[in-house]
């Protein structure tokens, strides 16, 4: 079956993907340094944190980063796959799973066989919604045997030099059913991702949003204050990436009030009460 | 002449007989007339009154009244008439000659009200009131004496209208007509004459309405029209008469409510208000009487537009609408449209509307946990703070006036709100209570030490037989001590660090920046007069208007410009960016000086020596005072009477500043919670503490005042330790403060350790007839359920040990229900035979559905609440009469007694042996079932029984809480279900809703179970009327199935059926049929409605 593909965008295969230009990331702590090492010692990282703290953004910063590293001159970075985890995500989603062609069947290898494969970091995003099959699928991986068992197929595949195992992991809305395994957790390290200081929030939403100084001080600044709010009817804080929604509509020449209303307040919670007394928050900020 | 002594001759004989001073009153009246009349007519006269006299055997005494009244009258009226007035006089004497008495001695001082042909209608009046018995005689006699007073005030048509209002009075109760009759003159003295017949017209009504209330109007009518505005009396009657003989018994009541509410209103909008009251009357005179009785109360919340609009809206309901119940309702303020609508018109912003909204906004600028409370709470807790109206915080909570109505908008109020919000947790935010000591600021360095060198001790520490000083407990305190007029340092120090925080909020903030400046000039100009006060108060006056952004407002004696224009500079130091609660201290030091150079007199300059600042403020440059020097106020210091000081009044929004009780308080709660924060500073002690609160300034002498000092401290004391110790949880506040529909309030009892806590909570009550619900109708009182024996629940279990058993047995069926097979997906367990087929046919035939050949078993938590909620009501102690039908099978004793008697013995003795079994019995026998089988399956639920009177008081019992885990006082409280009084389920329904709401699940139900049909005190219109309570049960069943829950109602009310379609509607419902099976047929029914 070919279907003519208008060329409008491009298709690459998963584990081709790589950074080109180097993404905007501000290091808050020592992460960086951190990752670098796991990277050279193999050993899988965890990455904890709110949604929108930046955790993505970290792994796709590093995965560029880390050519530097080590001393790749081809100005693209390691290849990264990404895997969004959800809860029908299946052991078979992940390793590959036999097709049927004529009267054939056909093997097609999931991303983490064809990132085990290249030699690629593979990024679990929200692991914790991912089935619980899929979590035991990477235990053999992730220690000292970087061993990847494909049973469909009978074949063991060992994990390329420039394999890592990378997970992030949300600690904040899990609940109970949703935790973790400690025989998983335990077997990475865990760097932590907070809500940046405010200059440093600041920094990165004028940077990322183009809005004025002035502007992503004032949203850093508010931020703080909605983030006080959390479990008094915000189960979550306010990402950076929200606020950097809010920066950019208001640096389109959206009046703030309104910008902080539609990228934060309505986005946050659908709860009247918390909704109202944010937005009070936001109209004591912002003049207009 | 010959004649008259002739008529005395004749006459004196015949007249002495009747009485030894007759026969004198007629000569001397004799004498009198002879000169106007001729000797027939003359002789007419005489007869006419010693026939009188004759009459019947009292009637000398009318005689001699006439005797005595015709020289007086026959100048005034031609001879006719007087024989006519004799006649009538006579006629009155068959009657009674009191009357007839009463009558002709009244007669002078009639004439001078009546024309003379108007004499006898009157008798007639008199005459209708008289019924032969001495009581109506008496009354009629009362009528002819009083009558000249009553016609000084009444015409005769009105006296006519009177008598017959006093004339049906006399058919229920002579004594309340006398009475009436007796104040009439009165009363109608101390009407205007246009209102008198309006005022008559009304009693009227009364009399014929409700008898008994007329003398209650004729005490009070007159004043209770006092009140209306003079024009609009006579309207006002009208309708209030039109009312009552409409609406009966009530009419007066409503009459006097409504005129007491017109008092309160302004008498220019009486004319509109009684209008468009009589236009409600005509479609339903209730709504027009509770109009107006509701009027005070809406005009507080409303403009006078608004509130036509909120009066259009219920006028609409009752004439649009077509529904004088609904309107009736609104107009009493019952219903949730009125309220609804009043909210929405009016400007004026109630705390408890905002305070979640608040509570957030606090909590989001501080990120401390802070309550937002009513000022009115403060008051009660006796620790130091007192005024009502301003706002405050006391570290942990922020404290708000109940409600704000100084804009038009609403917006406006909230936003003031919102300042006063941001003020305070300014000061929290801000660090303004975290002061310490001896540490230099961002402008100022630390002077405090080295003046705590240099200060001697306060003078009123060193007095011989003075405590040894102590130690100061917190800095703040210490700081305070360095000066000897605490009063003012207090006062300087809060000026300062208010403008520190007014400063800091407007540059952090910019959004509240407009609003926060229009408040501040909204306080500045509302400022008490500044040349009245001593120079030292004015002095903070003025450094106070200049921090309010006004210092356009500033006047100053001339001669202290300079001292002035030092206090500003400081006061601008503490504006720069980056200033803190250490400046602020600093500056107030400095402050302190100047201020202590300048006599504190009430200036008796002229008003031109007072002038405004002469430079711009903004333009002066931040500078701290330099030590004394210019302290040369030059030959023109002003004279004056010394005062003693006293702060200005503190401006609203910033409200009350206390950081001395703050910093203790929040010192006494460290200590409580063992986390000594500053090892110098602790541990404090009871003296140390004593001493902090009898120097401090911030506790209210008024408090202090009243009876021994020491006791006073004590309490209060012990009133801040126990605030120190409460755990700041802001639970209950969020709760009290949420609206009508879900407030939660904790009503604390006088005694704060009764065992049993009982927390209130509001419903509101569907009241079918309006078409609308009542709003917060009912309170509901949840407490924990008594606990009794255990040994009832064992029992139970033992004695059925096989259904219950059985019920186990059942319920654990249904748990594999709960693992079920989710076909066609793309990947699972294992290949769906049937799907694969089809798919490779698919495929083949060149179509390409999904590969969803596979299943899986996906386990499915249970995931079900159930609510049961028990009728506890007294008629559940009934029994189940289950030795009826033995009687009726062996009824046959062959007419032998003692057959029968020995029946009845045995009857006796077995009962005696085993009570007979009554419905609340089951119910528990039910609930025990329920109970061991819910536990085998996991689902949760609660146990919950209800019973009260009235609608304030809803009892309602926690058995079991949906959350609660199954121990043995639950197992306790299953004993204690016992019948108490009424049913008022539809409170109980909606808490319950409540309830489950607050508890995560996918499946809810709630399950009643009761004996017969709703009814409670107030339940309804009357007693006897059922309708209300089935309608307000059925209502709060569609608000549970609308709360997505699954009501169902069981009832062993056989004879239920009448009303059961009724209330149930579309809810389900059963009715067992044989009571006993009631705990049989619990859990299977559970069974069917909890399936998924």
């Amino acid at each position: 079956m070919t279907i003519t593909q208008p060329q409008a965008f491009k298709q690459i295969a998963v584990e081709e993907f790589r950074l080109t230009e180097e993404p905007f990331y501000l290091p808050i702590n020592d992460e960086i340094q951190l990752f670098e090492q796991a990277y050279e010692r193999q050993i899988p990282v965890l990455l904890k944190g709110p949604t929108g703290a930046g955790k993505t953004r970290f792994v796709e910063y590093m995965s560029w980063r880390l050519h530097e590293h080590l001393g790749d001159k081809s100005n693209e970075g390691v290849p990264l796959i990404t895997v969004a985890c959800h809860e029908d995500l299946t052991a078979s989603d992940l390793v590959g799973r036999y097709l049927l062609e004529g009267d054939n069947t056909r093997w097609i290898d999931g991303p983490i066989t064809r990132a085990v494969k290249v030699g690629a970091i593979c990024y679990l995003d929200e692991i914790v919604e991912a089935r619980k099959d899929t979590t035991v699928l990477i235990h053999p991986l992730t220690d000292y045997r970087r061993l990847l068992p494909i049973d469909k197929r009978g074949e063991l595949l060992e994990a390329a030099d420039g394999f890592l195992l990378v997970m992030s992991y949300n600690p904040g809305y899990q609940s109970a059913l949703k935790d973790l395994k400690h025989s998983t957790r335990q077997r990475f390290i865990a760097i932590e991702f907070g809500y940046p200081p405010r200059d440093q929030e600041a920094e990165i939403i004028r940077v990322e949003s183009l809005c004025s100084a002035e502007d992503a001080q004032e949203l850093a600044k508010l931020a703080e204050k909605v983030r006080n709010l959390k479990e008094h009817g915000l189960a979550e804080g306010v990402s950076t990436r929200l606020l950097v929604y809010a920066g950019k509509l208001i640096a389109q020449g959206i009046a703030p009030r309104r910008a902080c209303q539609v990228a934060i307040v309505w986005a946050l919670t659908d709860d009247l009460e918390v909704q109202r007394s944010i937005e009070e928050v936001v109209t004591s900020i912002f003049e207009n | 002449m010959t004649s008259t002594q002739d008529l005395i001759e004749r006459f004196t004989p015949e007249l002495r007989g009747f009485g030894a001073s007759l026969p004198d009153e007629f000569a001397a009246a004799l004498g009198t007339l002879e000169r106007r009349l001729t000797p027939e007519q003359l002789e007419a006269w005489a007869d006419q009154g010693v026939k009188l006299a004759h009459h019947s055997l009292r009637s000398w005494e009318a005689a001699a009244e006439y005797f005595r009244a015709s020289p007086e009258i026959a100048p005034r009226i031609d001879f006719d008439t007087l024989v006519e007035w004799g006649e009538t006089a006579a006629e009155l004497a068959s009657s009674s000659a009191l009357m007839s008495a009463a009558y002709v001695k009244a007669t002078p001082a009639l004439l001078d009200l009546l024309p003379a042909e108007d004499l006898t209608p009157l008798a007639n009046l008199g005459e209708r009131l008289c019924r032969g018995n001495w009581k109506s005689i008496s009354l009629s006699s009362l009528f002819y004496s009083t009558s000249p007073a009553l016609l000084g005030v009444l015409t005769l048509s009105a006296l006519d209208e009177f008598v017959d209002v006093i004339d049906a009075l006399t058919e229920r109760s002579y004594e309340l007509a006398t009475a009436c009759l007796e104040t009439a003159a009165g009363v109608f003295g101390q009407l205007e004459a246009d209102d008198r017949e309006a005022f008559l017209r009304f009693a009227r009504a009364v009399t014929r309405a409700s008898w008994a209330d007329t003398r209650l109007y004729f005490e009070r009518g007159p004043r209770l029209l006092q009140a209306v505005e003079s024009g609009q009396r006579a309207d006002f009657l009208d309708l209030a008469a039109r009312v009552t003989t409409e609406i009966g018994r009530q009419g007066y009541p409503l009459f006097a409510e409504a005129a007491t509410s017109l008092a309160q209103m302004d008498p220019a909008d009486h004319g509109d208000m009684i209008r468009f009251a009589r236009r409600l009357a005509t479609g339903s005179p209730t709504s027009a009487m509770e109009y107006l009785k509701s009027a005070p109360f809406v005009r507080s919340r409303l403009t006078p537009e608004q509130m036509e609009r909120w009066s259009e809206a219920g006028r609409d309901i009752l004439f649009i609408e077509r529904n004088a119940e609904g309107a009736e309702a609104y107009f009493r303020l019952e219903s949730t449209r009125a309220e609804d609508s009043l909210a929405a018109l009016s400007a004026r912003v109630e705390l408890s509307s905002v305070g979640t909204t608040l509570r957030l906004y606090a909590k989001a600028l501080t990120g401390e946990q802070i309550a937002v409370r009513s000022t009115e709470d403060l008051v009660d807790r006796g620790i130091g703070w007192v005024t009502e109206s301003v706002a405050t915080t006391e570290g942990t909570s922020i404290y708000l006036p109940p409600y704000v109505n100084a804009y038009e908008e609403q917006r406006a109020n909230f936003i003031a709100y919102k300042v006063f919000t941001t003020h305070q947790t300014g000061r929290l935010e801000f660090g303004a209570f975290s002061y310490r000591y001896g540490e230099p600021g961002t402008y100022t360095g630390g002077t405090v030490l080295a003046r705590e060198a240099n200060t001697p001790p306060p003078s009123h520490l060193e007095a011989s037989d003075a405590p040894q000083k102590l130690a100061a407990v917190t800095p703040m305190q210490r700081y305070f001590d360095l000066f000897a007029d605490r009063t003012m340092i207090a006062g300087l120090f809060t000026v300062v660090e208010d403008t520190r925080i007014d400063q800091v909020v407007s540059r952090e903030y910019s959004g509240i920046r407009e609003a926060l400046r229009r408040l501040q000039s909204y306080e500045a100009n509302r400022r008490p007069d500044v040349r009245s006060m001593g120079l030292q108060a004015a002095f903070v006056e003025n450094l106070l208007r200049a921090s309010l952004g006004r210092p356009d407002t500033i006047m100053w004696p001339m001669p202290l410009q300079s001292l002035l224009g030092q206090g500003l500079a400081a006061l601008r130091v503490i504006e720069q960016p980056g200033a803190t609660v250490q400046d602020s201290a600093e500056v107030a030091t400095a402050l302190y000086d100047i201020m202590e150079r300048i006599p504190n007199i009430v200036s008796d300059m002229l008003k031109d020596d007072w002038v405004a600042y002469d430079e711009d403020y903004l333009s002066i440059n931040p500078m701290m005072p330099g030590g004394g020097g210019d302290g040369d106020m030059g030959p023109l210091v002003p004279s004056g009477e010394e005062v003693a000081f006293q702060n200005p009044p503190q401006p609203e929004f910033r409200g009350d500043f206390k950081p001395e009780l703050v910093q203790l308080l929040m010192q006494l709660r460290l200590q409580q919670q063992g986390l000594q924060g500053d090892a110098v500073l602790s541990p404090m002690s009871a003296e140390q503490l004593k001493q902090l609160l009898e120097n401090s300034v911030e506790i209210t002498i008024s408090e202090m005042a009243e009876g021994d000092l020491s006791s006073t401290l004590g309490l209060f004391l012990s009133n801040l330790e126990k605030e120190a110790g409460t755990p700041q949880t802001d639970q209950k506040t969020q709760q009290g403060e949420q609206d009508g529909s879900g407030g939660v309030e904790e009503e604390p009892g006088p005694m704060e350790d009764l065992p049993v806590e009982v927390t209130w909570k509001y419903y509101d009550e569907w009241d079918f007839r309006a078409g609308d619900y009542r709003p917060r109708w009912c309170r509901v009182g949840e407490r924990l359920g008594e606990e009794g024996e255990l040994d009832y629940y064992d029992d139970t279990l033992r004695k059925n040990h096989g259904l219950v058993m059985e019920t186990r047995r059942q319920f654990e069926i249904m748990r594999p229900e709960t693992f079920r097979k989710i076909k066609r997906l793309e990947d699972g367990e294992d290949v769906d035979i049937d799907a694969a087929i089809e798919f490779i046919v698919d495929k083949r035939a060149g179509t390409g559905p999904l590969g969803r050949i596979y299943w899986r078993r996906n386990k499915i938590e249970r995931d079900v609440a159930v609510a049961f909620l028990l009728d506890m009501s007294a008629s559940t102690d009934e029994e189940i009469e289950k030795q009826k039908p033995k009687y009726d099978q062996d009824d046959d004793f062959d007419d032998d007694p003692r057959k029968y008697f020995q029946w009845l013995a045995q009857r006796r003795a077995k009962q005696a042996l085993e009570p007979p079994k009554r419905i609340v019995d089951l119910e528990k026998e039910s609930a025990i079932l329920i109970i061991e089988a819910l536990e085998a399956i996991g689902d949760s639920y609660g146990i919950y029984g209800f019973s009260g009177y009235g609608r304030d008081n809803v009892e309602y019992y926690v058995i079991k809480d949906l959350d609660e885990e199954l121990d043995d006082s639950v197992r306790r409280r299953v004993d204690k279900i016992e019948p108490i009084r009424s049913t008022r389920m539809g409170p109980a329904i909606r808490h319950t809703i409540w309830k489950l709401q607050e508890f995560e699940a996918k499946v809810k139900i709630l399950i009643l179970v009761s004996d017969g049909r709703p009814q409670d005190h107030g339940y309804g219109r009357d007693r006897t009327e059922k309708e209300y309570a089935v309608h307000d049960t059925h209502q709060a069943l569609q608000e549970a199935k609308r709360a997505g829950i699954t009501p169902f109602l069981i009832t062993v009310d056989k004879e239920g059926h009448d009303y059961l379609k009724q209330m149930m509607d579309d809810v389900g419902y059963e009715v067992v049929d044989n009571i006993e099976s009631l705990p049989r047929r619990l859990p299977s029914l559970y069974r069917s409605l909890a399936a998924e």
